[in-house]
């Protein structure tokens, strides 16, 4: 009987998880290892790094939460085509580390499948490490149901000292639907085999809010600010890139009109529907959310002290070039019948050594695999 | 029909027996007695051998009918048979759709489905002796039985509500059929209060993995495994209190999970069930 009743006193117990899975500052992420591991080791060369938001291996499916799309959920052997195709331009690129972002592993939207495991047994990657950046048992909203997306870095060599660092929550939302909400981070880890003489080396990846109309993509960009320069005062190396979410200084920063749905409208706090840019004449507003990128003082400088201090891929005298795009909402048409691959630049990579000359590209050829592009850059690590 | 109206009128000269607020057992209701509660379907004797309940509150968005027959004694038990049906479309149609409350993702329609479920149930006071207060036992309630669901159309396997609790009782459409089992013990612990334990579990058979991969796990399919425990106040014949838990586990499209209910995820907390019952006779 004692038995039977501590049997269920443990189920009980393991029966009150939390519904929504919330975070401390700083945890533990999670670590992978390919099933069957590639030989890979280091022997003093360079280290190429991508960077690539994948979408969840939707492709450019007309999901409703990020295009005009009204769809939610994309069949299993689809989902399965998609991310053999990533995985395939991984392999191409061959890159040493991997900063993936919007990958899942346990989502029912994608059937459930664990995309980093997916991700490092078709690759030459090796290790693996994931920071949940949406964790719930069931989110009762547009069928979206049981979620958990988040970042990864991938590597070829072992990652060690796996860090969850945890980025501020919307601070535009209610109560109800922040509970709801993603809870975004930054994740980081050490790759050993990288190390240069005394100095350790970081991979670090970001994925910063996309949504917010508030200041809180400020406070993620700080808080990434600050995660690296405890790094650079160190004495160690870092490579790091991701999602940033914003624009670099300089570049167009109202895409409102072009990311506009068909019939769209803006609603106020009273619910009226009133068109995007109808009524402030000095700012166009009122904007659409994650296409309007001056929705602070600042905004369109965020990113001036990563280029100040550190070495990025896509240096300020090409950024802002088109081939150096790195996204475009998935639904987003020239005409009927042309889609637009890109038209704006998201994603980065930065280090604080130094990124060969050259060899950074813009992958706008896989376009159709997200509505992100990667980024690539080799570091050059000759001189250590 | 003749048959089976043959049938009713057989099953009614059989006497059930009967008695109050025994929902999940063999036992009928008295003629004539309804008994209803805040969360349980509204329940009616209708003979001394037949006893009919609805869901009044779903009824409209979700049809359901449930008809208990007295079948007299089996292998020292009490029986009865116990069918039920259940048309969930017109529901779960209403929460397929966009923005909050959309449980089932917009792009897909549920067809038309209906749900027939038939159980067989076995009482009996087991371990009887007598208390200063009354006859007291065990009363244990042994039931299985078969369901099927039969869909008039395409219905899509991503439309699933893969949450506990729903999960399997939607599954049997999914699978087009499924096994349930399970047993309640009752126990008068005074004359007012009451304690009832009760296990169910639910098998939705994976015939096809089976022969493909001759695996046990595969032949079982998806499974739950559902318990309650109930502290009950019966304050009289005609009103009850009711509060305790609900456990529930199981075998999901994402692996296995369990939840203690009720839980109230934005407090992420396990509050007891409440439930009040009411009963009368109609004269």
């Amino acid at each position: 009987m004692k038995k039977f009743l501590s049997i269920l006193g443990v189920l009980l117990i393991l029966g009150c998880d939390p519904f929504v899975t919330e975070f401390e500052d700083l945890s533990d992420a999670v670590m992978y290892e390919a099933n069957s591991k590639s030989d890979a080791t280091y022997d003093s060369g360079n280290v190429k790094v991508v960077t690539w938001n994948i979408r969840f291996g939707i492709a450019r499916f007309p999901f409703f939460g990020d295009s005009c799309g009204d769809d939610v959920i994309l069949d299993d052997a689809t989902i399965e085509e998609n991310m053999a195709a990533i995985a395939d331009a991984l392999n191409a690129i061959d890159a040493d580390i991997v900063l993936v972002q919007e990958v899942d592993v346990s989502s029912k939207r994608t059937g459930y499948m664990d995309q980093v495991q997916y991700l490092l047994d078709n690759t030459n990657l090796n290790y693996g490490c994931y920071a949940s950046m949406w964790k719930a048992d069931y989110i009762p909203s547009d069928g979206f149901g049981r979620i958990d997306a988040g970042n990864a870095i991938l590597s070829k060599y072992e990652l060690t000292d796996a860090e969850r660092i945890k980025l501020p929550l919307r601070g535009d939302q209610d109560d109800l639907t922040q509970y709801f909400y993603l809870r975004r981070n930054i994740v980081k880890a050490k790759i050993p085999a990288l190390t240069q003489g005394p100095k350790d080396f970081y991979a670090v990846d970001i994925h910063a809010t996309a949504f917010a109309t508030d200041d809180t993509k400020k406070e993620h960009i700080d808080k990434y600010v600050e995660t690296l320069a405890e790094i650079q005062s160190s004495g160690n190396y870092f490579v790091t890139g991701g999602d940033l979410n914003s624009v670099p200084p300089g570049s167009e920063f109202d895409y409102c009109l072009q990311d506009i749905c068909p019939g769209e409208k803006y609603e106020d706090e009273n619910g009226n529907e009133i068109d995007y840019h109808s009524i402030d004449s000095l700012t166009g507003g009122p904007h659409k959310e994650g296409a309007y990128f001056n929705n602070f003082d600042g905004e369109r400088d965020l990113l001036l002290p990563l280029y100040d201090v550190y070495d990025s891929a896509i240096d300020s005298a090409s950024y802002n070039l088109t081939e150096h795009f790195t996204h475009a909402p998935s639904t987003s048409m020239i005409d009927d019948s042309t889609a637009t691959m890109y038209d704006r630049k998201l994603d980065y990579l930065f280090t604080n050594g130094i990124w060969e000359n050259t060899s950074s590209i813009t992958h706008q050829a896989d376009w159709e695999l997200s509505d992100h592009l990667p980024v690539s850059a080799v570091l050059d690590l000759g001189g250590e | 029909m003749k048959k089976i109206i043959f049938y009713f009128i057989i099953a009614s000269l059989v006497f059930g027996e009967t008695k109050k607020w025994d929902a999940h057992s063999a036992y009928l209701l008295p003629q004539k007695r309804w008994e209803m509660g805040l969360f349980q379907p509204f329940r009616y004797g209708y003979s001394e051998s037949i006893e009919y309940s609805v869901h009044p509150l779903w009824f409209f968005v979700m049809p359901n009918f449930s008809l208990k027959i007295s079948q007299g004694d089996f292998a020292g038990f009490t029986s009865a048979s116990q069918y039920k049906m259940v048309y969930p479309t017109p529901f779960l149609n209403m929460i397929a759709k966009k923005g909050t409350m959309g449980i089932i993702a917009p792009e897909f329609q549920m067809p038309p489905m209906l749900g027939l479920s038939a159980s067989w149930l076995m009482s009996k006071t087991i371990f009887p002796f007598i208390s200063p207060y009354s006859l007291i036992g065990l009363d244990l309630t042994l039931k299985a039985g078969l369901d099927l669901g039969v869909t008039f159309g395409d219905l899509d396997t991503r439309s699933t509500i893969d949450i506990p609790l729903v999960y399997h009782r939607l599954g049997v459409y999914y699978n087009k059929w499924s096994i349930h089992t399970g047993l309640d013990i009752q126990k008068n612990l005074t004359q007012k209060f009451t304690v009832l334990f009760d296990l169910d579990i639910k098998l939705l058979p994976g015939l096809a993995e089976a022969q493909t991969d001759p695996d046990v796990s595969k032949l079982m399919g998806e499974y739950s495994l559902e318990h309650k425990l109930l502290l009950i106040w019966n304050k009289s014949e005609n009103f009850r209190v009711l509060t305790g838990y609900k456990f529930v586990m199981g075998e999901y499209p994402y692996g296995s999970d369990m939840r203690l209910l009720p839980y109230i995820p934005m407090a992420e907390t396990w509050v007891p069930i409440i439930e009040f019952q009411w009963a009368r006779k109609k004269s």
